[in-house]
């Protein structure tokens, strides 16, 4: 019996459902033609990872997706050495095993991670393409499959954490916004079961309440959003309830804000 | 008929910011609403929704009443695009083409937005066999064009419905108000039907009084004057009168909620400088370099107030000042973070038990050093607290009766307290301006000054007079910072408006410079953040801080903690 090749795990079985908005698949398969390291951009919840699941599915790539936090150590990236009854072992980190052995990395939420982390994506998102392991002493050469990809919210980030320019001007970038509203009541229909009719009463709430962004609410609500209300609906949850919990609840506490909400979800329910 | 007097009815001015948010998110521009004070009906003078205190109906209790109204209205300013003349028409006639024209917006909007009607309908209350009035049968007609199951015999108020739906692929177009209107106002007055202009107050309730749709004689090229609509008597047109409300004829104050424009003044020049000038340039973007040494910012020594009105402002405000100073002590510590490499810890740092490990078996010395615990991150952060002290600053925010200063620096105290509370390294100045040559800055408490009661004293005794250069301002902020030691610098400023100054009349010029001025800071390792009180600011507040970089406070009266916030938001960063 051979062994499991050590990325086969990461490999995407399915046919994740993206509805695609724009030129983005054609852009996206352009830039992996020659592996130009990715940025995508875009609000919480309008799918920037499910387009990189999609992506690489279609490109047949297995993706190791590392979610970015302020805590986050460049071993926790490359890798760190173990001890085990002889001695020490290194073991590659994720960052380490899409290089070696050719997957797409997926860096969620990027600027979550500390910048003295980022800095070791440089080598490997620019012409020379490889990561030096400095505690092993070891320059692993990307393999020729290999692809970064970021993502990077400019919504709520705070200007002091931002990207250095130097780690910016490495990669390309594809802007996600809100899909126009017939697709987003096409995903909101595929993802929660809805029908179109009341997909299009949460895609026009969803409208409307972007209207509030950066007038009470930080963020517009999400594509996600609506679907979790379009499924607790399709679970046969009472609409207004549904939209309630899932729409207003976790945006906002301040109560003006969800009074104007509720109203915004009785004006389509 | 007297409108019953309900237990429910809100006061608008509760519901302010709810019924703004609401037409905010329906239809996604500013609304502009207006505390009207005792009236009977809402109405629209220069694009401002003046709406009553109280509202009351009988069908319909507490926000629904405000909402409808509120809706409506906006309604009218989306799709009355056009005022009609008065011409000929008789004053019947001016009220039905009104009522057709409120049907054809109502069902516009519905169309769009299908719970309006849901939101509108529970007043339409007329029913058919009332006696036939002319108010009674508008009534009539008017919910019979938004109601499809009202049933309703009359031959006239039938005609009326026949002639709108006959008109629905024209929806549209605002004529057809007019035409509809003028025939059937015409019926009604071979009819013989009395109709009372005096006593004609607009049904449902939560439908304005619709004297903005008219455009009256005596200057027919510009729209209404922004005086009470009843005091534009055109010739026998009064489109609102009620007796009910007599007692406030005198109350003509014309807008006491609009922010007055200030023009700025220049300060006499022998006011004598205090400190030795700075000079710094300023960009123009018309010839795209920077003028050198354009600008002196001459530092002046603050005068110093009674430090009892900070006091006073703290008191009053003592459960947010709770609140903030909870929130920013909590946060105070920074963010949280593995502690490596520490010679005691709950956990084994593998990185370091490895090399002691690997030093062990070479023979060498371990170091102690093996352990990691949760722990935090102290921040360093260093935050210049800008306030523009322009003469703007004087207008008093609706619905408080407070000034704009005052609001700003009942924030800065708050803040100013929660910060010190959370030792934070903090600096809170001013500047104004009258000219490139004499731009004030003031430094009512510096970074190694404690905020005690000599900094207070100054807060205490700000004042807003002349304009806002706000980049010679930004860089002479940003020139103090750098002298500090810190990871992370932050300059806040507190602005009402644009920048504006005396001697520069194109307005984007000062605005391309201060966004300069921040890209400029922010090279130099400062991060500029605005808070605007201008609800208008979007368009220039981006342009000159970018997207992300500035906060526009849609509510006022919540300064004092949506400023905490904010400071939290960029110091726990």
């Amino acid at each position: 019996m051979s062994q499991p090749h050590p990325i086969g795990q990461y490999l995407i079985r399915a046919e994740p459902y993206y509805r695609p908005t724009g030129d983005e698949v054609e852009l996206y398969r352009a830039a992996y033609a020659v592996r130009m390291p990715m940025m995508l951009k875009g609000p919480t919840g309008c799918g920037k990872t499910r387009f990189v699941e999609y992506m690489a599915w279609h490109l047949g790539r297995p993706l190791i997706t590392i979610a970015c936090h302020e805590d986050m150590t460049a071993s926790d990236l490359v890798g760190r050495h173990l001890l085990d009854a002889t001695g020490t072992r290194w073991q590659d980190g994720p960052l380490t095993l899409a290089v070696r052995f050719g997957a797409i990395c997926y860096l969620d939420e990027i600027v979550e991670a500390r910048q003295d982390t980022t800095v070791v994506l440089h080598p490997l998102a620019d012409a020379r393409r490889m990561l030096p392991l400095e505690k092993k002493g070891e320059l692993v050469e990307a393999h020729t499959d290999f692809q970064l990809v970021i993502s990077y919210n400019p919504g709520y980030q705070s200007i002091i954490k931002d990207l250095k320019q130097s780690t910016k001007q490495r990669f390309g970038a594809l802007d996600f916004g809100w899909p126009p509203r017939d697709a987003e009541i096409e995903i909101v229909v595929h993802e929660s079961g809805v029908t179109a009719d009341l997909a299009g009463r949460l895609v026009s709430v969803g409208e409307r309440a972007r209207n509030l962004k950066g007038h009470g609410l930080d963020e517009g609500l999400s594509t996600r959003m609506l679907v979790y209300a379009g499924a607790l609906i399709a679970q046969g949850v009472e609409p207004l309830a549904a939209c309630r919990a899932a729409l207003v609840g976790p945006v906002t506490d301040d109560p003006d804000i969800r009074d104007a909400l509720d109203a915004v979800i009785k004006t389509f329910f | 008929m007297a409108p019953t007097v309900s237990s429910a009815a809100v006061p608008f001015s509760a519901i302010e910011r709810r019924l703004a948010c609401y037409l905010r998110a329906l239809w996604g521009r500013p609304p502009v609403l207006r505390d009207a004070g005792r009236r009977a009906r809402v109405s629209i003078v220069a694009g401002a929704i003046r709406m009553p205190e109280v509202l009351r109906a009988e069908t319909v209790e507490g926000i629904a009443l405000h909402r409808a109204a509120a809706a409506h209205a906006a309604a009218h300013l989306v799709h009355s695009a056009h005022r009609f003349p008065l011409a000929k028409l008789r004053p019947i006639q001016v009220a039905i083409v009104s009522l057709i024209e409120d049907a054809r917006i109502e069902r516009l909007a519905w169309q769009d937005l299908p719970g309006l009607r849901r939101l509108w309908l529970p007043f339409h209350v007329a029913r058919p066999e009332a006696i036939p009035n002319a108010t009674s049968l508008m009534a009539r007609l008017a919910r019979a064009l938004i109601d499809p199951d009202y049933q309703d015999l009359d031959g006239w108020v039938a005609k009326g419905r026949e002639l709108f739906e006959a008109h629905r692929a024209r929806l549209d177009d605002p004529s057809i108000s007019r035409e509809i209107g003028t025939l059937l106002g015409n019926d009604l007055g071979q009819m013989r039907m009395q109709f009372d202009y005096g006593r004609y107050l607009v049904e449902p309730v939560y439908r304005d009084d619709n004297a903005f749709l008219w455009e009256f004689p005596e200057n027919p090229s510009t729209p209404l004057p922004e005086t009470e609509p009843e005091a534009v008597q055109a010739g026998t047109v009064t489109l609102e009168t009620d007796s009910t409300i007599e007692g406030d004829r005198a109350d003509q104050s014309p807008d006491g909620a609009r922010r007055e424009i200030s023009p700025p003044q220049a300060v006499p020049a022998t006011e004598v400088p205090d400190g030795p000038p700075h000079r710094y340039p300023e960009w123009d973007y018309v010839i795209g370099v920077h003028r050198p040494a354009w600008c002196t910012v001459r530092e002046r020594r603050p005068e110093s107030g009674d430090t009892r009105a900070i006091d006073e402002i703290l008191s009053r405000r003592e459960e947010v000042v709770a609140r903030v100073t909870r929130l920013v002590r909590s946060a105070q510590v920074g963010h949280a973070a593995r502690l490596r490499r520490q010679v005691e810890g709950n956990d084994l740092d593998l990185d370091a038990a490895i090399v002691a490990m690997a030093d062990v078996r070479a023979g060498r010395t371990p170091s102690q050093r093996v352990y990691q615990r949760p722990g935090r991150i102290r921040r360093d952060l260093a935050v210049l607290w800008l306030l523009d002290l322009s003469r703007s600053t004087n207008d008093v925010v609706p619905g408080t009766g407070e000034t704009i200063l005052a609001l700003a620096r009942a924030a800065t105290a708050v803040v100013a307290e929660a910060i010190t509370a959370a030792d934070d390294s903090f600096a809170l100045h001013g500047f104004d301006s009258s000219g490139r040559e004499d731009v004030g800055y003031y430094r009512f408490k510096d970074f190694d000054e404690p905020y005690a009661e000599a900094a207070r004293a100054r807060l205490a005794a700000i004042t807003g007079r002349r304009s806002t250069r706000m980049g010679a301002a930004l860089r002479h902020a940003g020139h103090l910072l750098s002298e500090r030691r810190a990871a992370r610098k932050l300059i806040v400023l507190v602005t009402d408006g644009a920048p504006h100054d005396i001697d520069v009349h194109d307005r984007w010029y000062l605005a391309l410079d201060a966004k300069r001025a921040v890209e400029e800071q922010r090279r130099a390792g400062s991060a500029t953040f605005c808070v605007s009180l201008d609800p208008g600011a979007d368009a220039y507040v981006t342009r000159i801080f970018g997207a992300g970089n500035y906060l526009v406070l849609d509510h006022l009266r919540r300064l004092p903690e949506k400023l905490a916030l904010v400071y939290l938001r960029w110091a726990a960063a």
